[in-house]
């Protein structure tokens, strides 16, 4: 029963990162814009959070700092990509090699330094003394509710409930309709592409003040390539999304019980199955259900930048 | 007379050979705004740059060992864009390539003549393993290549770290990541540079010819660069983009094997040091010339060169990576731009 518990928590833990990460990813695909940078994101907020936390031990400063680096190089991002217009994976790729370079360069002075300060697990009172799954539930800290909970609501809500959530849903399905009809196209792009690169870098902070936490390089280890991939297995939906990160953070975590309780397989095979896992996900419900695929379609805009004067 | 600037549908040679130069010289100039911001003595680090790479004859050996792999990586992807797919993955090709020609070497006997072209073609038919499940994938349920083959990418590393600290651990007690010296060698025509480079650029030539001069060539063309005018030619997408994948990850392979077999001596953990990754950049910096993947592989061979010439006075490795990033980021925009010209018309 405790190794049941104890996988469910990490797996929560784990999967928080993938979650923010995606949940970043949606809001920049749902506008027509595919961000490939995220790694390159995740790897900048994780070297900003620990750094923040060496110098000043706050972990909520270093994860509103990540945040904020994650903003800036998100506009750095949108005005190559919406306002230049240029070729979105490419932009993407550098930005994963610029933010995983320059974070390791960074990051030589914090390797293998444990983080001076992190976010707690907090119990919430009654709930965590619920039996079998109370303590791995509600026993998390502030961040994982915030991930698992708020932020994919108000992120549906914003989407599906709000006028001007059906606005950014059609700059990233018709740009030119949502433009005849006085949507700022270029506006609404910019603004969701930075916002969600700076969920992005949050997922970095996480990653190194709630989960591993410390600094090393190839600490990032491709979970931002995962996150990209888990918003088309999620279909660009919110809630789906954070489901889906919290399944890897399963089978992340089955990794890592492997580990502790010594299975007969070597430690870098069990490491894979995270990235062969993501690659049956991709491909089996595809094969499987013809339907799914209608139904989980990307935005019908989706990489194409949107130039109102060529036709 | 009215002047405005109009956006046209193709970029001109001149401007996208003009956008590359910029974009290197930008991400150049950023480089050493930041490492004289570090307080780096910029010309003590340009001098030493100068004469680690071309000043010297082990330097332009090295220049020569790093441009393999990256000229084999750079056409991978080259390729792989040709047919309009994104073959991200040749790091992970790379380490399967690697993989496979390191088990022929250890565990097949037999005369060197029979061996050294049997790490051949399992180094190609190791990387075209690793594109297997991405090609079908894509060919077949529409999966997108690049994040497969990306993926693939860390189970790849993590199988040479696997193999090379486990099983395939060099008995001697040496080292504690890597293999033993393998027996076979790739022949050596200057110093230390093999007949790799010679190959990979006769490579790099010929299919650069076959795209460019056969009828296959051009129906893999017109399949990139637009799939449904292909569809309505008659020309068979989903066969031309299985075979040009399969094609992309076998030389990616290749890559692997020449790194291994030639110049490592022997198969180690980190032996692909994104070589995949950088032949990304390769290929973008070609723009789809073969001439293009020599000067771009020469280019980020003398970039890489440096980096590792930059160690000893206390810059980071890592920089490559960022500086790569940097010239990528810069080539992108570069390109966009010059797709705009500057007209002058009457009013009418």
């Amino acid at each position: 029963m405790d190794l049941i518990a104890g996988l469910i928590q990490t797996s929560i833990l784990a999967g928080g990162v993938l979650a923010l990460a995606a949940l970043g990813e949606v809001l920049a695909e749902r506008v027509g814009i595919v961000n490939l940078g995220v790694e390159g994101l995740i790897a900048l907020g994780a070297i900003t959070g620990i750094a923040t936390v060496v110098a000043i031990p706050s972990p909520t400063l270093g994860f509103v700092l990540a945040l904020l680096v994650g903003l800036l190089v998100g506009m750095v991002f949108a005005t190559a990509t919406v306002i230049v217009r240029a070729n979105q994976i490419l932009c993407g790729l550098a930005l994963t090699l610029m933010g995983t370079g320059v974070a390791a360069m960074i990051g030589k002075a914090y390797s293998g330094i444990p983080a001076p300060a992190t976010f707690p697990p907090v119990a919430i009172p009654f709930l965590s003394d619920l039996p079998l799954v109370g303590r791995a539930l509600f026993t998390q800290n502030v961040l994982v509710y915030l991930i698992y909970l708020v932020l994919p609501f108000a992120i549906h809500h914003l989407l599906f409930r709000t006028r001007h959530g059906l606005d950014l849903r059609a700059v990233g399905e018709n740009p030119a309709a949502a433009d005849a009809a006085g949507i700022p196209v270029r506006r609404i792009r910019f603004w969701y592409v930075s916002a969600g690169a700076a969920l992005a870098a949050g997922a970095g902070a996480y990653l190194t003040l709630a989960f591993v936490p410390s600094w090393s390089e190839g600490v990032v280890a491709g979970r931002g390539w995962i996150a990209v991939a888990l918003v088309i297995f999620a279909g660009y939906r919110p809630w789906t999304a954070v489901g889906a990160a919290l399944l890897f953070g399963l089978i992340t975590s089955l990794g890592f019980v492997g580990q502790a309780r010594n299975w007969p397989i070597a430690a870098p095979v069990l490491s894979m199955l995270p990235y062969l896992g993501t690659i049956a996900l991709m491909i089996v419900p595809v094969l499987a259900w013809q339907k799914v695929r209608r139904l989980m379609a990307a935005p019908a805009a989706l990489g194409q930048p949107y130039f109102r004067d060529v036709r | 007379m009215a002047i405005r600037i109009q956006r046209v549908p193709s970029e001109n040679l001149g401007g996208g050979v003009a956008a590359r130069l910029i974009a290197i010289l930008l991400a150049l100039l950023v480089a050493a705004v930041i490492f004289s911001l570090n307080g780096a003595d910029l010309g003590a680090l340009g001098a030493h740059v100068l004469k680690s790479t071309f000043g010297s004859r082990f330097g332009l050996m090295d220049i020569g060992l790093i441009m393999t792999p990256l000229i084999l990586t750079g056409l991978a992807v080259m390729i792989a864009m040709k047919v309009g797919a994104w073959n991200i993955g040749a790091e992970g090709q790379f380490c399967a390539g690697a993989f496979a020609a390191t088990a022929v070497a250890l565990f097949v006997p037999g005369p060197t003549v029979v061996i050294v072209p049997l790490m051949f073609v399992a180094g190609a038919l190791g990387g075209m393993v690793w594109i297997l499940i991405p090609t079908l994938a894509r060919a077949y349920a529409d999966v997108s290549e690049l994040i497969t083959t990306l993926l693939l990418n860390f189970v790849g590393v993590l199988l040479i770290y696997y193999v090379a600290t486990g099983p395939w651990l060099d008995p001697s007690g040496m080292s504690f990541a890597a293999t033993k010296r393998l027996p076979y060698d790739i022949p050596s025509f200057w110093g230390d540079v093999h007949w790799g480079l010679p190959i990979a650029v006769l490579l790099t030539v010929l299919v650069a010819a076959v795209l460019n001069y056969t009828r296959w060539g051009y129906e893999v063309r017109i399949a990139g660069s637009n799939p449904s005018a292909a569809r309505y030619a008659a020309i068979p997408f989903r066969r031309h983009l299985i075979v040009v994948m399969l094609l992309s990850g076998a030389i990616a392979g290749l890559a692997g094997m020449f790194e291994a077999v030639g110049t490592a001596h022997r198969l180690q953990g980190g032996i692909s040091n994104n070589f995949g990754y950088i032949g990304i950049m390769v290929a973008v910096l070609a723009r789809g010339s073969a001439i293009g993947v020599l000067a771009g592989a020469l280019l980020m061979a003398v970039i890489l060169k440096s980096g590792i010439a930059l160690q000893t006075q206390g810059v980071n490795i890592s920089t490559v990576l960022a500086l790569t990033g940097l010239i990528l980021f810069f080539t992108a925009i570069g390109d966009e731009l010059s797709h705009y010209r500057i007209v002058r018309s009457k009013p009418a």
